[in-house]
Order: C-alpha cells, then sequence, then structure tokens
C-alpha cells in the first residue's frame, strides 16, 4: 500500500483516481516489485509527483514533466523552424562567406592586413608586434588554418553582436519599462550555461548548418555589449544632456552628438567583452560542428591526445590576448582622446 | 512700459506623480511641509507671477531649494510646470508643440550653466558654434561666428583647444560665448558665477554687464548671492520656499524690505556701497548746496566727498547733467543703518 492512501481517501478523491495500477510503472515500482516490498520505503516520504502516483495513479509522474516539456518543444518546433530559418539564413551565408574567405586569402596577404588592422584600431608598436609573433608562430607549427577559421568566426559573431547589441542597449537607455523587461532575458543569457544554449539549437537547425553554433556564439556574447551600452548612456553627464536639451537639440542630434560619443569608453569596454565571450563561446561551439582551434581542443579530450589539446589552448589563449589588447589599446586611444592632456 | 519680454503668470510646481490632483490643496493654501507628511508630494513653486522687461537683467535670488533653479527651467520647459501660464513675445509657451518648442530654444532663450555643461569632445570653438551647428547653418558661418564670441568674450586663440583644458573662469566664458553665438533675445543664467572663486566670479560679473550695455538682452539671472544680486539686477526677484516674497527694483527692496526674511538678508550687506544717491534722494528744497553729486554715485562716495562732514547738503544731478534732487548728509547717515525687524521693534 502506497504512504499517501490515506491522503487521498481522507479528501475524498478516491473516486476520480479510476482503477489502481493503471498507471506506468516507475523505475521504483519495477525495482519494488522484484525486491521484497516494504524494505526499501521510506518512514515519510516526501509528497512528490511519483509517491503521489503510487496513491492515485491519475496523478501525473515527474517523467511526464519532462516528457510534456519535451512534447511541447517539438510540437512548436517546426512552426518555431518556419519563422527562424528563412530570418537566420543570411547568418549562415556570412559565416560560409567568412570562412572561405579568411581560407583563401594566402598567408603572406593576410597576415600583413591583419597587422595593419591591428595597427589602424590600436595605434601601439607594443600591440601590432605582439600580434606579429602569435601569428606567425601559430602558422609555424600549422596551426594557421584553424586559426584562421576561430578568427573569421568571432569577426561575424562579434560584429552581429554589436550591430544588434548597441541599438538594443541604446533603446534600454531610454526606456525604463524596456530595461527592466530585457535585463533578467540578459541575466539568464549570462548565467545559463554554455552546453545549455546548444540544446535547443540541435532540435531546431541542423547539425551541419553553420548559424547553429553562430547563434548559440552571439546569444552569448551580445549580453556585455547591450549591458554597457546601456550603463554607458545612463551615465553621460545629465548637466550635458540638460544642455543639449536646452539648445533644441533634437533627440537624434543628442543620440549622435553627444550621447553616443560620450557612452563609447563604455561601449567598448563592452565589445571588448564581448570579443572575449564569442571566444570562449566559440572553443564549446565545436561540439556543434563549429571549425577551428576548439576542434582540436576536442579530438583532445576525446582520444586523450595530450599534446594536440595543449597546443590549441595555448593558441586559444594566445588568440584572446591578441583581441583583448588589440581591443583595450583602441578602447584606451578613445579615453586618450576624451582627455587631451 | 511696453509689454514684458518674458511674463509668468500664476505658476505651480509640485513634484511628485499626482501634481494635479494635490494642486488644489496647494491653493487653498496648504504648506510646503504640511503637503511633504499628508500627500508625499514637494511643493517646488507656488503662484509665481513675475514680468521680465525686454533689455533688463532680471535676478531671481533665494537660498538653496528655494526653487530658483526650477523657476529659470520653466521659462524653456526644460521643467513642465504644474500649472500656470509663460508667455515669452505675447506667446504662450504652454501652448507650443514639440517642435515649436526646439525652435523656442534654438532662436529665443539661450542658456548659460552653473557646471558649465560644455561637450568634453568638441574643441572650444566646436561647443561656442553649438547652437549654430543645431540649426544646420554651414561650417564657415558656425566658425566666423563662434571666433568671433570668443574673442568677445576674452579666449583669442583657444578655439582648438578643449574645455578640460581650460580653467573654469575660462571654460564658463565659452559657455557665455555659446550663448552669445546663439544670438537670442534672451538669456538664461542659472548660477552662472556661483562656481567661481570669488575675484573671476567679479570679473565675470564686469563682464556680463559691459556685454550688456552692448546688446541690450533680456538676461534672467539666478543666483543665491545678494551682493551679485544687486550689482546686476534691474529687478529683483526674491524667492522663498517657492514664493515669491519680494520683488521690485533692487535699491527699493534695499530700503523697504517688506518681510523679516528680507530684512536678514539685507542687513549684512554693505549699504554705503550699494545704495546709489538717487534712491535716498529728497525733492530740491535747499537754495545753497556744498556740491553736485551724479545720481548714480554711491553713498561710500558722497561720504569720501564730504569728507565725513554730516551737516552739508548736496545737489543730485542726472546723467544729463539736470539737478533732480537733494542729499542731506543726516538722512546719508541714517539710510545706511538697516531698517530693525519690524517684529523685533
Amino acid at each position: 500500500m502506497a504512504f499517501y492512501d490515506g491522503l487521498i481517501d481522507a479528501l475524498g478523491l478516491r473516486g476520480s483516481c479510476g482503477d489502481d495500477g493503471g498507471g506506468n510503472l516507475s523505475m521504483a515500482d519495477l525495482l519494488a516489485a522484484t525486491g521484497d516490498d516494504e524494505a526499501g520505503k521510506e518512514f515519510f516520504p516526501f509528497p512528490s509527483l511519483d509517491n503521489l502516483n503510487e496513491a492515485c495513479s491519475n496523478i501525473a509522474q515527474s517523467r511526464d514533466v519532462t516528457k510534456g516539456i519535451e512534447n511541447a518543444f517539438l510540437g512548436v518546433k517546426d512552426s518555431l523552424k518556419l519563422v527562424l530559418d528563412p530570418i537566420t539564413q543570411p547568418l549562415s551565408w556570412l559565416l560560409d562567406g567568412s570562412l572561405w574567405l579568411f581560407q583563401a586569402v594566402p598567408w603572406f596577404i593576410m597576415i600583413p592586413v591583419l597587422l595593419y588592422i591591428t595597427w589602424w584600431v590600436a595605434r601601439s608598436v607594443g600591440v601590432t608586434i605582439f600580434v606579429a609573433l602569435s601569428l606567425l608562430g601559430l602558422a609555424f607549427i600549422d596551426h594557421y588554418d584553424v586559426t584562421m577559421q576561430t578568427l573569421s568566426i568571432i569577426f561575424v559573431c562579434t560584429g552581429i553582436s554589436i550591430l544588434l547589441g548597441v541599438p538594443i542597449g541604446i533603446a534600454m537607455s531610454k526606456n525604463d519599462r524596456l530595461q527592466k523587461s530585457v535585463i533578467p532575458i540578459l541575466d539568464l543569457l549570462q548565467t545559463l550555461p554554455s552546453f545549455v544554449y546548444l540544446i535547443p539549437l540541435i532540435f531546431l537547425f541542423s547539425v551541419t548548418e553553420s548559424k547553429l553554433y553562430g547563434i548559440a556564439i552571439i546569444l552569448y556574447a551580445i549580453v556585455p555589449v547591450i549591458r554597457l551600452t546601456d550603463l554607458g548612456i545612463r551615465l553621460v553627464d545629465k548637466d550635458v544632456i540638460e544642455a543639449a536639451d536646452a539648445f533644441g537639440m533634437n533627440s537624434r542630434q543628442k543620440l549622435w552628438g553627444v550621447q553616443l560619443p560620450l557612452a563609447l569608453p563604455n561601449i567598448m569596454a563592452g565589445v571588448n567583452q564581448t570579443i572575449m565571450m564569442s571566444l570562449a563561446m566559440v572553443v564549446i561551439a565545436s561540439l556543434v560542428s563549429a571549425p577551428g582551434l576548439g576542434v582540436n581542443v576536442l579530438r583532445g579530450i576525446r582520444n586523450l591526445e595530450l599534446g594536440v589539446g595543449i597546443v590549441a589552448g595555448i593558441g586559444i589563449v594566445l588568440l584572446a590576448v591578441i583581441l583583448d589588447r588589440t581591443s583595450k589599446a583602441a578602447l584606451d586611444r578613445v579615453d586618450m582622446a576624451r582627455k587631451h592632456n | 512700459m511696453s509689454d514684458p519680454k518674458v511674463r509668468i503668470r500664476d505658476m505651480y510646481k509640485i513634484f511628485g506623480p499626482r501634481d494635479k490632483d494635490v494642486l488644489a490643496h496647494v491653493k487653498n493654501g496648504m504648506g510646503k511641509e504640511e503637503l511633504l507628511v499628508q500627500h508625499k508630494h514637494v511643493l517646488g513653486l507656488q503662484d509665481i507671477n513675475v514680468d521680465m522687461q525686454e533689455g533688463e537683467i532680471t535676478v531671481i535670488m533665494g537660498l538653496s531649494g528655494s526653487g530658483k533653479s526650477t523657476a529659470i527651467r520653466h521659462l524653456n520647459r526644460l521643467i513642465e510646470p504644474t500649472a500656470g501660464e509663460i508667455y515669452v513675445d505675447g506667446e504662450d509657451v504652454m501652448k507650443l508643440s514639440e517642435s515649436g518648442l526646439r525652435s523656442l530654444r534654438q532662436e529665443k532663450m539661450s542658456m548659460v550653466f552653473q557646471k558649465f555643461a560644455l561637450l568634453p569632445h568638441r574643441t572650444v570653438a566646436q561647443n561656442a558654434a553649438m547652437s549654430l551647428a543645431i540649426r544646420g547653418r554651414d561650417e564657415d558661418e558656425q566658425k566666423s561666428e563662434a571666433l568671433r564670441w570668443l574673442d568677445r568674450v576674452g579666449l583669442t586663440g583657444y578655439d582648438g583647444h578643449y574645455p578640460s583644458q581650460l580653467s573654469g573662469g575660462m571654460q564658463q566664458r565659452v559657455g557665455i560665448a555659446r550663448a552669445l553665438t546663439a544670438n537670442t533675445d534672451i538669456m538664461l543664467m542659472d548660477e552662472a558665477f556661483s562656481a567661481l572663486d570669488p575675484l573671476i566670479r567679479t570679473d565675470m560679473q564686469d563682464l556680463l554687464l559691459e556685454l550688456q550695455t552692448e546688446l541690450n538682452k533680456t538676461i534672467i539671472f539666478i543666483t543665491h548671492d545678494l551682493d551679485e544680486a544687486l550689482k546686476l539686477a534691474d529687478h529683483l526677484v526674491i524667492l522663498k520656499d517657492g514664493a515669491v516674497v519680494q520683488q521690485g527694483e533692487p535699491q527699493h527692496i534695499l530700503l523697504n524690505p517688506n518681510d523679516p526674511y528680507i530684512e536678514d538678508f539685507v542687513s549684512d550687506i554693505n549699504r554705503a556701497r550699494v545704495l546709489k544717491a538717487r534712491s535716498i534722494m529728497q525733492p530740491i528744497t535747499a537754495k545753497k548746496f556744498a556740491g553736485d553729486v551724479r545720481a548714480n554715485d554711491n553713498l561710500e562716495s558722497m561720504i569720501a566727498v564730504s569728507g565725513g562732514e554730516t551737516s552739508l547738503t548736496y545737489r543730485v544731478l542726472n546723467a544729463a547733467g539736470e539737478p533732480v534732487g537733494q542729499i542731506d548728509m543726516r538722512d546719508l547717515v541714517r539710510a545706511l543703518v538697516p531698517r530693525v525687524s519690524s517684529t523685533a521693534a
């Protein structure tokens, strides 16, 4: 006899419970059926779904909950896919196109171009030399191709994160209600374990499509740029905004002439974080066929190839330092322009 | 007297979510404290009626929390009043659309701020030309106008600097140049000199008076400093707890304070330096005079002229040199004693 029989009877629900034993057998039932009956029972079990189900078979079991979520997701999957597929298709093209471009350009053009970009954004001799040494070093141990793949994915995903994130941040800074409703979503995106992003995406899109990892990376990396754009605009000196109003600026002039330039150091800090987070995610995304250094790390784990994994890991660290130093140098440059001292 | 340039009628400001609802209580005489305790609303301004004449400096004075900064922000609607009307050139500012309000701010009223509020990422010249840039004027005009006014406020050669490279006094000169470049009839100055140290402040006051004799703008100036108010004001408005306690010609207020609050206020003033001969002169009755003084001479200079002798009588001449009154030195000495509070007497 189940523990909660008495409770069900007392509440007068026996009639609605239907025939006893009609429900699905739980694992515990099967175990109990094989062993002796009362030995495994607790004295006062928690009134969980499974325990209640023993007393009344019309009460759902816990596995019905997970089943329900799965069914619900599969139920909306097709219609969701119908909407999301065409919207996100350009992402696949971008990622594939960029991958092709990064690999099609020969190294003796690509490396100088990258160095020139570094110089252009950072204006720092030290950083440029460091980037040069790192890239040449990686190429020397035949990691040039995977490095370029990773870099290409980061370029595309960070670019899209900035394109989407900055306007969202601006909208949040203008509207308190929007800010209140978006912040929990950002918290969720930031705390959700990065592996969990992949689960629904795998069901929605085929693993062979590059947008699968693209979306995962963007969702993970877009958070800081949104947060810091919002914060940066809110932190702009109220007196300066008042002066802009007092001289009759319209909201577009205020945004482009005052708010964005003064928020730029904060936005750049957000971009720096976004780059770092997309690098972190691009490694995990190798689980769903994202090419690059992450694949080698994965190989190191799967095949216990210690050396391969560690070299790829060091490559990722180097890339991280390159991207961080370059974007930080750019940030400093923006800040310096502000101080003029 | 012609129509006032700016006119404020029955203006009220209550801070809080239900300001319109509690307005009735305030109109029925509920005080600031009561309103805060019973309705959790803060009374900012009550029953403000001020006329500001064209070409005059109207000074609104009060201690912090008296609502003076709130009041000036109503004129260009940086703050929306709870009730009341504001007329600029006879046009009701409260009825303006958003774009109408913007063009009012661009073309009729410029503003100078206590904390300068310059754009830190723009050069001094770009800051000075801000109002023209907003109106979409071409670069050459922006540049030449900005340089002209920077020159006028004594910042020749600083146009390429950034605000953070300038001292406070110089930054505020940029602020004034920015307001002048806008070429508006009305200038709002919100404690424009309060953040500056005393010597610089005197310099800036002189600069403002000098510009004013030349430009004849309608200036609304906010300050908490009575000396500054008396130096600049053509028309003085004294605010306390969001209400006007007294307004009028500053000399008149000084000689006839109508409230113990103002008596306290004016008792610390160096009256000999602030009061002018015209304020205390009497109709001419004497035949013989010890000498002539100008109507705008202050009493200090008269004491110096008389050598401290109190038995003399001086003739007062106006700017054109015509006799307009006389001053008995005994009256002068009496005028130097602040009136004792009526409650204390």
